[in-house]
């Protein structure tokens, strides 16, 4: 499930009110949501997490729920670490 | 060297038999080892690719459309095409977010008026194009899946002689390849370039820019754009000199890549539009960066936007510390209808900038600002390349002199004849021998300053957009007045290329029913594969019309940009 936490980050980048995402959502489905606010996204989501993607992981993300499960990933370990 | 072979072939073959064991294509993948091909084994891919193209029909002077994802073998496919003397096009492979109906609209207009012949893509986009063979306007004969002959091809003896013979009925001036110069939902413009056109092509600007063994060419540009194709493939591959093609959509996921490719390559020159300056100095991280290297790039060439001295410096700061010297910092005007460049900054000195007065350049003149705060910094592209003149054009056809802004027009020996099928669109534009850029610039001191469109087309990321299909989409959106919508590009400094935003006529009044439409709005730009940054919706009988009666775009970008009115919704 997409957490709102994650859903604020993308909708304020994309300047949008409100918009429904689900684990399914595809970027291209979100209006604004191209292939250069995609790299803009992921900052927005790197600086709000305190993480870092690295080039592999953001080349598989397929859809918000890939993504959504990379951030809760990388926020387990950096709280392990 | 280029001119002394009559087709593009025969210089790829020369390679072959000079130096087979040459790199000719690192072909680049993220997630992978790069592959690399030399000439030999490219041209014997490509032979095979030629067998099957002549078994299945295809003939010399047959134009064979190619929709293709960063594939390795797009390479001997694209060259297989040529081996019989058949017209390659690079068409790009649709977005997963446009439209199927607009790819579909925008392919049979494509195939329509650029006269295509074959299709050869992947599987997965049969079921979208095969309608288009059955329809009986279509030229379209056939559509091919040459990526599964590859991995079906059973070894067989190939027929060099019916390769050379269908190859040989072409001649210098026959058509080598067709590229598509602008446009979004089929109103793009086919321009055929023959052998000669692209081999007196390479032989210029390969000199403009002082290309030798030494260089290295790294692209992440697609190759259906003129700078991919013609500066980062074509011209490496007829001189010898090896390219990396990077993927371009992971480039725009993981703009790193370009770096990595460079500083493991050792790579020399790359072309760049303006926007990719600062999406690389904004989005690549500084952990990314560690054990990057770029100090054997001597050019990194701004071309296909406006060239933006704020993108150069912000560049040059950020990278700077990992070897990008400020005399790398090259510009280039180029454009599909001269096969690429017209102009070029000079190779190991940094693009010259010009402060000018702001105020006085609106009024079309070109002087040192006369007040603080009036400063306009303008780059240049340099100067005509061998066989090239430029000249500047008032309203009225009269040629002006330095430092006078007006239309940029071209004459050059690599000037394409015309656009395919559209008879009057090519005489718009082309009088005399003279092409018509609808460019806006200036001459000072011997080299060219390009500073926007003389037109309302929109340049995003190097991409060049029609007002007006934008606002036939958002025509049809429910809420919207028909007829009383503007589309207009918006300058953004930040990310150094320009936002699309419309102006919309609705009669709903509160922000209940205006949310959801703006929201429509951009997912009907989005159809077509263009992002709408900014909806400004207004009420009825807001719009300036122009002398024509249509709202015009000018008029209402200025008075939404000026006034900033409350009753609009932002």
């Amino acid at each position: 499930m997409i957490s709102g936490r994650l859903k604020k980050v993308i909708l304020k980048v994309l300047k949008l009110n409100s918009f429904d995402l689900y684990d399914e959502t595809l970027a291209y489905q979100v209006p604004g949501w191209d292939s250069l606010s995609h790299v803009i996204i992921l900052a927005a989501i790197e600086k709000e997490y305190g993480i870092h993607f690295r080039v592999a992981e953001v080349l598989r993300l397929r859809n918000l729920g890939d993504l959504q499960i990379l951030i809760n990933s990388k926020i387990t370990n950096n709280n392990q670490g | 060297m280029t001119s002394v072979f009559q087709l593009v072939w025969d210089c790829w073959e020369n390679h072959v038999k000079e130096h087979p064991q040459y790199e000719a294509i690192v072909h680049w993948d993220a997630l992978g080892k790069p592959f690399r091909w030399t000439y030999g084994n490219l041209l014997e891919e490509a032979l095979k690719i030629a067998d099957n193209l002549m078994h299945q029909g295809v003939k010399a002077g047959d134009v064979c459309a190619l929709i293709l994802r960063h594939n390795k073998y797009f390479y001997p496919i694209y060259m297989g095409i040529a081996a019989i003397g058949a017209i390659p096009a690079v068409l790009a492979y649709p977005n997963v977010r446009l439209h199927p109906a607009k790819f579909f609209h925008g392919l049979s207009g494509m195939a329509q008026k650029s006269g295509l012949d074959w299709v050869m893509t992947e599987r997965e986009l049969e079921l979208s194009i095969k309608p288009l063979i059955i329809n009986e306007q279509s030229t379209i004969k056939g559509i091919f899946f040459p990526l599964e002959w590859i991995n079906s091809q059973q070894p067989k003896e190939l027929k060099y002689e019916l390769i050379n013979k269908s190859r040989n009925t072409i001649n210098s001036s026959a058509p080598f390849l067709l590229q598509h110069s602008s446009g979004t939902t089929g109103l793009q413009k086919a321009v055929v370039l023959s052998h000669k056109a692209v081999l007196e092509h390479i032989k210029r600007y390969s000199k403009a820019i002082k290309l030798s063994e030494e260089d290295k060419i790294v692209n992440w540009l697609p190759l259906y754009h003129d700078m991919g194709l013609i500066a980062a493939f074509h011209i490496p591959l007829a001189l010898g000199i090896p390219s990396i093609q990077l993927d371009p959509f992971q480039w725009v996921s993981a703009p790193i890549i370009l770096f990595q490719a460079i500083s493991e390559e050792k790579a020399t020159l790359t072309w760049l539009p303006n926007f990719a300056y600062n999406f690389l100095a904004d989005r690549v991280d500084e952990e990314e960066m560690e054990g990057i290297d770029l100090s054997s790039m001597r050019m990194f060439v701004n071309c296909s936007e406006v060239v933006r001295s704020e993108s150069h410096k912000k560049f040059f700061n950020r990278f700077q510390k990992y070897g990008v010297k400020k005399e790398s910092l090259a510009a280039c005007y180029a454009m599909a209808e001269t096969t690429f460049a017209v102009t070029q900054t000079e190779p190991g000195f940094e693009a010259r900038m010009l402060t000018v007065d702001r105020n006085a350049l609106a009024r079309k003149i070109v002087q040192p600002p006369q007040y603080a705060g009036l400063e306009k910094i303008c780059v240049s592209s340099g100067k005509p390349i061998s066989d090239c003149l430029l000249k500047i054009i008032d309203e009225n056809g009269v040629e002006l002199p330095e430092n006078r802004v007006g239309k940029v027009f071209i004459k050059s020996i690599s000037l394409f004849d015309g656009y395919r099928n559209k008879p009057e669109t090519t005489s718009q534009v082309l009088k005399d021998g003279w092409y018509s850029s609808g460019d806006i610039g200036f001459l000072h001191n011997g080299e060219y300053f390009i500073i926007g469109r003389g037109d309302d087309v929109i340049i995003v990321a190097g991409k060049n957009i029609f007002p007006e299909d934008i606002e036939d989409v958002v025509n049809n959106v429910k809420g919207v007045i028909p007829g009383r919508i503007v589309a207009f590009g918006v300058e953004n400094l930040e990310t150094g290329t320009e936002d699309v935003a419309v102006i919309a006529e609705t009669s709903c009044e509160d922000a209940i029913e205006k949310n959801p439409l703006e929201l429509t709005i951009k997912q009907a730009g989005m159809d077509i594969d263009v992002t709408i940054s900014v909806v400004y919706l207004v009420p009825p009988r807001w719009l300036i019309k122009s002398s024509s009666g249509k709202p015009s775009r000018k008029a209402n970008k200025e008075r939404i940009l000026v006034n900033n009115v409350d009753l609009i919704k932002k």
